[in-house]
């Protein structure tokens, strides 16, 4: 089992290896300017060359690549362009948000999706199975700044609940800090949660047709003990692969709902950071979430060896 | 949780009792449409900088309520000597940078050199000033190679400003934000706030506000910049009052703000003007005729109703500056606006003998209203006989490919209202749309040169003029800007680059 781990941690390595090249060429042969964005827009020409030599754009683009890589290899992500700051420090304070509004989202979907999927494979093509498939499919087809806007307006403009937009001023305790992520995790939770919820119906579909299953009722089982003992706990691993996936989706693709709340978490670093051309920044942003990403996946097949012990190399 | 949030401010004033008995100026929290990629105001020219900067930064003179150049860190107006060519600057006594220390006359050079060293606008300056001194610890003295009348407008102005900073505070890029304005910085946290406080040892001048002149009192106990990328939920943030005052919001949302009791909408009656720019330089746009022809096939009526809808917030307007500007004159303007005539157009582009290459428009939805405009006017100029090849991508693509003459033939931008013509970017041979024909040179060196105030509207007239023979830029109209505010926010005037000192919460 360890050279399985050996193995899996080594190809990470690799993966984090093609990302890095993969996002500084791109980032790289993207048109648009970060001096030029700086500079703003009556900025000359030669202001603009300027700034890009003392930014060290000028050189080629290997010789950039070698710089990067150097840095990076010993753990420095360098300086962003914009923020005055080392990209891991913006990185830092950009998690927090990010991590909570991550893990709310997950609670929420879960918490929706997870009871409502296991009725619906229970009771397969009634009222209830048919209205949840259908809510689901609208809950996946809504975007999920347009719901974000309809939350703001109910919510925050009409009720005064919670905060229209923004992570707390100056001094704001962590408990102001969350109440604003409160409205940005229900519009990514109930979206989110379509998918997992399709995905717990279909794998309790597949096992509750399983000859365990009918074995445990004929020995007279309760129905609960059934489902959840038997049935769902098989189910687990393609449900728990799908909300380490959203997981993961999430810290990279809050982005739009990041926006709508500006809320400074790191899907918005990667958004500004990508209007501003601040490549270090874009670098080090989707380094980060290519890591999470690898990591989580990993987590997953970790806990593939624990649920079931079938998955054992 | 309203209890507990109770409890902990209950806790607070317990605190800090003392503190909030001898403050009572109040906090406000300004949406702004984004993060300021520097709070250098010298380096960039972007609004959002002079903004936010102009609270803790202060530069040497600056504008009044009627745009006429008047004293902030200097005592009085510079004496002008040897015909406009000698600057004698004397400085206001007693004024303290933000860490404590005396602004003295070298500071002032420091800053200066920096600014000329460093500023876009300050480099305009820089090839003609011959010597930059200190007289003595309070009187500084510039003197120009030849006369140059927008110097006392660049000093003012608070983009790519010439703030005056501590010698020892000179480094690029800037690492400690230290001015003399009556706020100052406490704290940036990117992409969530930033925080001024109230500079306690901030001496106004006698009066009252007057612009962006006269006294600016401290008043607010703090302003929190805060930005908020997405238009809609700027709106949102007014209505629901969490923003005391929201910048710049889609002139759509006119008739929510106007009816409620938690905001109030604030006009800027006109705030400024779109103009398509031409490539003079090279490719199709290189040809006086073929430049003349796109302005007499477009509808400006058209392009500014798609781009701001409502007649409230925008007007038909040649003239390169409105009524109530000294600079607003017709010169030029008649029979060359808003002409919408494809014939005429097609008649001067067979005098061109334009040949059908693609004109390429670049644009950006960056400001949604350059993208409507530029879609009507690509109608207009396939109806008039050009090849229209609309080229849509992002502001910093949009920045970056326009310095490239070979890459565009116009590009759609706008600017506020700029309190002098001489920093209008396109007059500029360097600036993109590389603007140079000996017309040209006469006439902007005659507007330039002239420092008698009662005889430059009449020369800017004849630069007007020329614009329109030569047409290197196209000005569409005149537009408003709509922003927000909290009814309970006393003192604000709307403005270009909006300011809160003079301002303060009803209680």
């Amino acid at each position: 089992m360890s050279r399985y781990i050996l193995q899996r941690l080594l190809g990470m390595l690799a993966v984090m290896f093609v990302v890095v090249t993969i996002v500084f060429i791109i980032v790289r042969i993207a048109p648009g300017d970060p001096a030029a964005v700086m500079l703003g827009p009556d900025a000359t020409a030669q202001d603009v060359a300027s700034l890009r030599a003392r930014l060290g754009l000028d050189q080629p683009l290997i010789v950039q690549y070698g710089i990067f890589f150097g840095q990076l290899l010993r753990g420095d992500l360098g300086e962003s362009i914009f923020l005055n700051r080392p990209v891991l420090t913006a990185l830092a304070e950009r998690a927090e948000p990010t991590f909570f509004l991550t893990l709310f989202s997950i609670l929420i979907a879960g918490l929706i999706a997870i009871p409502v999927g296991i009725l619906s494979a229970y009771w397969r093509g009634s009222l209830f199975d048919q209205v949840a498939t259908t809510l689901a499919m609208l809950a996946a087809s809504i975007p999920s700044f347009w719901l974000g806007l309809l939350l703001i307006q109910f919510f925050a403009v009409r009720l005064g609940l919670f905060p229209v937009s923004g992570y707390g001023g100056p001094g704001a305790g962590l408990f102001t800090r969350l109440s604003h992520l409160v409205l940005p995790a229900l519009s990514l939770g109930v979206v989110s949660s379509a998918l997992i919820l399709r995905f717990t119906r279909a794998s309790m579909l597949d096992v509750l047709n399983d000859d365990y299953v009918r074995t445990a009722r004929s020995k007279g089982m309760g129905e609960v003990r059934v489902v959840m003992k038997h049935a769902f706990k098989n189910a687990l691993i393609p449900v728990l692969t799908v909300i380490g996936l959203t997981a993961a989706l999430l810290v990279s693709g809050a982005v739009v709902t990041e926006t709508v709340f500006g809320l400074p978490g790191i899907g918005n670093l990667v958004v500004s950071a990508v209007l501003r051309r601040d490549y270090p920044v874009i670098q080090g942003a989707l380094l980060i979430v290519a890591a999470l990403y690898v990591l989580i996946n990993f987590l997953i097949d970790m806990l593939y060896l624990l649920v079931d012990p079938r998955v054992r190399y | 949780m309203r209890i507990r949030e109770a409890l902990l401010s209950g806790l607070a004033i317990v605190a800090s009792g003392p503190v909030l008995a001898q403050s009572s100026g109040g906090v406000i929290n300004v949406a702004t449409i984004g993060e300021p990629p520097t709070l250098d105001p010298m380096v960039s020219t972007a609004d959002l900088v002079g903004i936010v900067t102009q609270h803790f930064f202060e530069t040497l003179f600056t504008f009044d309520k009627d745009w006429k150049v008047t004293p902030l860190l200097a005592a009085s107006l510079p004496e002008v000597t040897d015909g406009g060519k000698v600057y004698t600057i004397k400085l206001r006594d007693g004024i303290k940078f933000h860490d404590g220390s005396d602004m003295t006359s070298e500071d002032v050079v420091a800053s200066l050199k920096r600014w000329m060293d460093q500023a876009s606008r300050g480099k305009q300056v820089a090839s003609n000033v011959e010597k930059l001194e200190a007289v003595d610890p309070s009187t500084v003295r510039i003197t120009l190679k030849t006369p140059y009348a927008p110097l006392l407008a660049l000093l003012s102005f608070n983009n790519s400003a010439a703030v005056i900073m501590p010698s020892e505070k000179m480094d690029v890029p800037m690492k400690d934000p230290v001015g003399t304005g009556p706020y100052k910085l406490k704290e940036r946290k990117p992409d969530q706030y930033i925080q001024l406080v109230r500079n306690e040892a901030y001496k106004p001048l006698d009066g009252a506000g007057n612009g962006y002149g006269g006294a600016r009192k401290p008043i607010l106990d703090e302003i929190r910049f805060v930005p908020v990328p997405d238009p809609n939920t700027r709106v949102e943030g007014a209505i629901s009052g969490q923003f005391d005052y929201v910048d710049s919001i889609p002139v759509e949302s006119y008739d929510r703000i106007k009816n409620i009791q938690t905001s109030k909408p604030v006009i800027l009656k006109p705030f400024g003007w779109p103009v398509f720019v031409m490539n003079t330089k090279q490719g199709v746009m290189a040809n006086t005729d073929t430049r003349m022809a796109v302005r007499l096939s477009l509808s400006m009526e058209d392009m500014l109703a798609a781009a701001f809808g409502n007649p409230e917030f925008y007007s038909l307007d040649g003239a390169m500056y409105p009524k109530g500007y000294v600079w607003n004159t017709d010169a030029g303007v008649e029979g060359r606006y808003n002409v919408a005539d494809p014939d005429k157009a097609k008649a001067l582009l067979k005098k061109a003998s334009y040949s059908g290459a693609p004109l390429r428009i670049l644009t950006s939805r960056q400001y949604e209203f350059h993208y409507k405009m530029a879609q009507v006017a690509a109608e207009y100029l396939k109806q008039a006989g050009f090849t229209v090849d609309l080229q849509v991508v992002d502001w910093a693509t949009l920045t970056q490919r326009r310095g490239d003459p070979a890459l565009w033939d116009i590009y759609i931008t706008h600017s506020p209202f700029l309190p002098e013509p001489a920093l209008i970017g396109q007059l500029s041979e360097s600036s993109p749309g590389w603007w140079s024909s000996p017309a040209r040179k006469k006439a902007v060196d005659a507007f330039n040169t002239e420092s008698d105030a009662a005889k430059r509207p009449a020369l800017w007239a004849e630069v007007q003029k020329v614009i329109y023979d030569e047409t290197p830029s196209i000005k569409i109209g005149d537009f408003n800007a709509l922003s927000a505010q909290s009814p309970k926010l006393e003192g604000v005037v709307p403005a270009p680059w909006p300011y809160f000192w003079n301002v303060s919460v009803k209680k």
